[in-house]
């Protein structure tokens, strides 16, 4: 049984790890804003090339969510997206399988 | 792992997009190809596909104090090679670019480069390393995944070193501080990636074995010892 599910378990496993490592560093570290790793990087850039962070400005025109939370919706959005898909093929593969012979 | 719109001078944007839109057209005309040779494949398409749609829409805070985001191009590169996975990859840096402002259009030559072409390519490289060698077959998805992951950050840093040498040690200390920022946070996130595809990968065995065994992917025989082993 437990050979039978080997893998669940060992991504199971290697998932908590991971929430207990993040866990365990956002308590312990201190200055960890958890901020992504783009803007830290568009940091580095700024201090690299001596040039304030606002003054880096989109090249191309471009579309910025008003707000945190339509950024947020439309990356729910995009996962949503991913999921219907993988979700429907997954069924749509189980659908015949599954399904009882005729008598 | 995106470069944001404006953070990189328009000549190495030009760069960049010169680089990847040949890999694209190849990209695109595999996929004619592929599609045309056996329509039964495009739900697998759809699969990995889907994989890239969710999981680089995930931020996940990672070790060091930030966040980033798994790709998942790892079983696109292995089901369909690294051109295809570049269109994927395309269009969900177009979506990012257009409606999140993560990227931007003339970053997302240099962006396509790193998450749609040398990820998967390196994890293509490692898929035809491994696929001949008697390794168990989730051991080879668990490492093309995390390493089609992890140097897509590595080739981010890249891009960034070339276009910002640092005053003192130019290129190389450069590339090793954008390192510091972007493979170190990705490591813990590679992992997990590389574990939960490499399960996602053992459902698709268990459901349609005959698509793998069709593209070529792994053979008949791999194929049945996965799914006895597992």
């Amino acid at each position: 049984m437990a050979y039978k599910y080997r893998l669940e378990i060992l991504a199971g496993i290697a998932i908590i790890a991971f929430c207990a490592l993040f866990l365990y560093t956002s308590t312990t570290m201190s200055g960890a804003e958890f901020a992504g790793s783009d803007n830290v990087g568009s940091g580095l850039i700024a201090e690299l090339s001596g040039k304030p962070v606002d003054s880096f400005t989109p090249l191309i025109p471009q579309y910025e969510p008003p707000s945190g939370e339509i950024e947020s919706c439309l990356f729910a959005l995009q996962a949503a997206f991913g999921g219907i898909l993988i979700g429907g093929v997954f069924g749509f593969w189980l659908g015949p399988a599954r399904r009882k012979p005729v008598e | 792992m995106h470069i944001m719109e404006g953070f990189l001078p328009w000549q190495w944007c030009v760069v960049w997009w010169i680089i990847a839109l040949p890999c694209l057209m190849i990209g695109v005309w595999q996929l004619k190809k592929v599609l045309k040779a056996d329509r039964e494949v495009l739900p697998l398409l759809g699969v990995v596909g889907g994989f890239v749609f969710i999981l680089s829409s995930l931020k996940l805070p990672s070790v060091t104090g930030s966040c980033s985001h798994p790709t998942g191009t790892g079983l696109s590169a292995i089901s369909f090679g690294p051109w295809i996975t570049a269109v994927i990859c395309a269009i969900v840096l177009l979506f990012q670019s257009l409606f999140l402002a993560h990227g931007g259009l003339s970053v997302l030559g240099a962006n396509i480069v790193s998450m749609g072409i040398v990820g998967p390519l390196v994890g293509y490289a490692v898929y035809r390393l491994l696929r001949d060698t008697s390794l168990n077959i989730y051991i080879t998805v668990f490492l093309v995944t995390a390493l089609a992951d992890m140097f897509t950050s590595v080739t981010t840093s890249l891009e960034l070193a070339l276009a910002y040498p640092a005053e003192t040690g130019g290129f190389t200390s450069s590339f090793i501080l954008f390192m510091g920022i972007f493979a170190v946070t990705q490591v813990p996130l590679a992992i997990v990636e590389g574990v939960v595809l490499a399960l996602v990968f053992k459902y698709i065995i268990a459901l349609k074995p005959d698509i793998l065994i069709r593209l070529g992917v792994f053979s008949e025989k791999q194929i049945e010892t996965a799914r006895s082993e597992c």
